[in-house]
């Protein structure tokens, strides 16, 4: 993986962290899924490596068709605002990178550039659901740390194995089918897709 | 294929096919094809149990289906919890109100869905391989974040979106460890068998991180302290059978898990250090539990914060890992489930009986409903580990385990921790059994209007039987080739 593709992905990750609005967040994890389809396609020495950048490239599309969808039939009066600015949560995201990228040793990935991707983008993703109140933004933070792990399995040394890698892609896209239900549902109870707006469960 | 493989497929496959079936027959036909497949889903479980148990010395180990010592244990384990919350679910229908479907589809959706969960949960203790382990167990979230939101009631929402979120996120953390592991293995991915993942090569502090992160990514799913936020919610908002499926059989299917996972990296990163972080996370998990004990909290929240003091000791008897500690574990998880799954189907009768209960705490029961507050009595003092419980002995076990592990600090504290978690369930149990009646039942004590109360009647008299021959059997468990197994682990 060169410095450039590393740089792009990640940008992307730090991207959805700090843009106000759904629909650019949701275009921003799309094209991050597709460069890594790409990526895989490019990397496939296999017809089941074939596949899986196949399925790669389909779950990134059918992903954005979905998250668009669902913002699409949620129209708000304005964004939900998140408790913590946007350079704040870049900078929660950027220490949080640095600390992972400390923390973490090197793990047999092809490159150590790729090792280091794959945990800011896991980094990033963890921030973006911590950080933000709209329940897309939260599904989109998942949605990204999924992307890291998708990367670090490409830039593994080892053949990947197809079950788990189509298991991953099709579970991930269960999940946020489901999460994109409880947000239309969300939406018609509170008006907004707002997690802050349910917090009612307290002890 | 060998006879136990083709049981495993099928006791996969027939609630699977009953799952369909309830989604494509005609509407009066859904309720009646979904107890007939779960009948037949609990027989072939409890056949393939059996096999396992009895003869613990000689496992299948495949690289997609293991069957062994543990896949028995929660096999049983989930086949009657399974068993027993569709059987009862006639009745939560009856008496409920409102769902995230149209009132038309409602039976249809509910069914399909819970035998869905139900399958995936009974392949998740037959996977011989970590990824497919972590894929069965992610399926689940899915699935079980429909139930849990299922009545569409706000507070039913929040806590299924905040179900999918944080356990979704945990195993995201999960996934990491498991490539960095996949990363070490000479096979990658196809390496990540039970029995191989010793041969991780990436070095030691690697093999640490990689354990580190699937444990602590598993622990927010099984719902241990400090990542268990999720869990009294979802637990008090599911429907009751559903509950029952999510604390008596989904925590302790994924517990198994990290518990295959300790055995299978000890010789990579040293056995105590292994043990350590689950010691770590059952301490933590009933030093957060206890105080929440002693609170008055609504029945379905109190049962949910046990669940959290319960996965809790378990991971305490798989932390100390002698085989007086893991014949508690085993006794343990059954006791457990027993207790809990009866504890949540009293809900539905008791919601009939005191509406107020699903935000207050109850108290007096056994005044105004003897035979409810009879049952919600066994199921919270079975709890609290009162003897003649078998988690009393279980947890004696466990200690014991624990002193003899050469752990005595952490088997001290665990013991003052239970102890106030005992006072705390029973000042509960007897609270909520004979204390004042809050209000006279409008149908009359335990009268034809409290949907459900018959089968939960007769569940309580099973459920206590069924204990009491546990806790006999318990001490003479600890000598058995069945507890050797389960500390030998895969061979």
């Amino acid at each position: 993986m060169t410095g450039l593709e590393a740089w792009l992905v990640v940008s992307l990750g730090l991207g959805v962290v700090v843009v106000r609005r759904r629909s650019v967040a949701t275009g921003l994890v799309t094209a991050q899924a597709l460069i890594l389809a790409g990526l895989a396609l490019d990397r496939a020495g296999t017809s089941g490596d074939v596949i899986v950048a196949a399925a790669l490239g389909v779950r990134a599309l059918a992903l954005g068709g979905l998250f668009w969808l669902a913002v699409a039939r949620s129209r708000e009066q304005r964004p939900v605002r998140a408790h913590i600015a946007a350079p704040l949560r870049a900078g929660i995201a950027i220490v949080l990178i640095l600390a992972l990228t400390a923390l973490v040793p090197p793990f047999g990935l092809t490159s150590p550039t790729a090792g280091h991707a794959v945990l800011a983008l896991v980094a990033a993703g963890l921030t973006c659901v911590a950080t933000r109140r709209a329940t897309v933004f939260q599904i989109l933070g998942i949605v990204g740390v999924e992307n890291g792990l998708a990367l670090a399995a490409l830039m593994s040394p080892h053949a990947s194995s197809l079950v788990i890698e189509l298991g991953v892609t099709l579970d991930l896209t269960l999940i946020a089918t489901v999460a994109a239900l409880f947000h239309l549902r969300i939406f018609s109870e509170v008006g907004a897709g707002d997690s802050a707006a349910l917090r009612g469960l307290r002890d | 294929m060998t006879s136990l493989q083709i049981l495993a497929a099928a006791t996969v496959a027939v609630p699977m096919m009953s799952a369909l079936a309830a989604a494509l027959v005609p509407a009066g036909w859904v309720t009646r094809a979904a107890l007939t497949g779960t009948v037949a889903t609990a027989v072939l479980a409890l056949c393939l149990a059996g096999r396992a148990v009895a003869d613990p010395g000689h496992p299948v180990i495949g690289s997609w289906i293991v069957i062994d010592a543990g896949s028995g244990l929660l096999l049983a384990v989930i086949a009657m919890t399974g068993l027993t919350s569709v059987l009862l679910s006639p009745g939560w229908l009856r008496g409920a109100t409102g769902s995230v479907v149209a009132a038309r589809h409602r039976h249809r959706a509910y069914y399909t869905v819970l035998l869905v969960f139900w399958a995936i949960l009974l392949a998740v203790p037959l996977a011989g391989n970590l990824g497919v382990a972590w894929l069965l167990v992610e399926a689940t979230t899915a699935v079980s974040a429909l139930l849990v939101g299922f009545s569409g009631r706000r507070h039913a929402l929040e806590a299924g979106w905040k179900y999918l979120i944080l356990t979704s996120l945990g195993l995201g953390v999960a996934l990491l460890g498991i490539v960095i592991l996949a990363a070490g293995l000479p096979g990658g991915a196809g390496g990540l068998t039970w029995q191989h993942l010793a041969a991780f090569g990436s070095g030691k502090p690697a093999a640490v991180t990689a354990y580190l992160l699937l444990l602590t990514g598993l622990a927010a799913k099984i719902g241990w302290a400090p990542v268990h936020n999720w869990l009294p919610d979802a637990h008090s908002e599911a429907p009751p059978p559903a509950s029952a499926m999510l604390s008596a059989a989904l925590l302790p299917a994924v517990l198994l898990i990290a518990w295959r996972s300790e055995r299978a990296l000890a010789p990579v990163i040293g056995l105590h250090q292994a043990q350590r972080l689950l010691i770590m996370f059952g301490l933590a998990s009933l030093a957060v539990a206890v105080p929440f004990l002693w609170r008055p909290m609504p029945f379905k929240r109190l049962l949910a914060y046990s669940s959290l003091e319960h996965m809790g000791v378990i991971a305490l008897g798989v932390g100390f890992g002698t085989p007086l500690a893991l014949a508690g574990v085993a006794v343990h998880i059954v006791g457990h489930a027993i207790a809990k799954a009866l504890g949540f189907h009293t809900a539905a009768p008791l919601l009939a009986h005191e509406p107020r209960a699903a935000s207050h705490p109850v108290t007096g029961i056994g005044r105004t409903a003897p035979a409810l507050g009879t049952a919600m009595g066994i199921s919270l003092g079975a709890l609290s580990g009162l003897p003649p419980s078998p988690l009393f002995i279980s947890e004696v076990l466990i200690l014991a385990g624990g002193f003899s592990s050469g752990r005595s600090w952490a088997a001290a504290v665990a013991a003052i921790l239970l102890a106030l978690g005992f006072l705390g369930l029973a000042h509960a149990a007897i609270e909520t059994v004979a204390g004042k009646a809050h209000k006279r039942s409008k149908h009359g004590p335990d009268g034809p209007g409290l949907a459900g109360l018959g089968p939960v009647t007769a569940l309580a008299g099973v459920s206590a039987v069924l204990m009491l021959l546990l806790a006999a059997a318990a001490p003479w468990l600890t000598s058995t080739g069945f507890i050797a197994a389960l500390q030998r682990g895969m061979p």
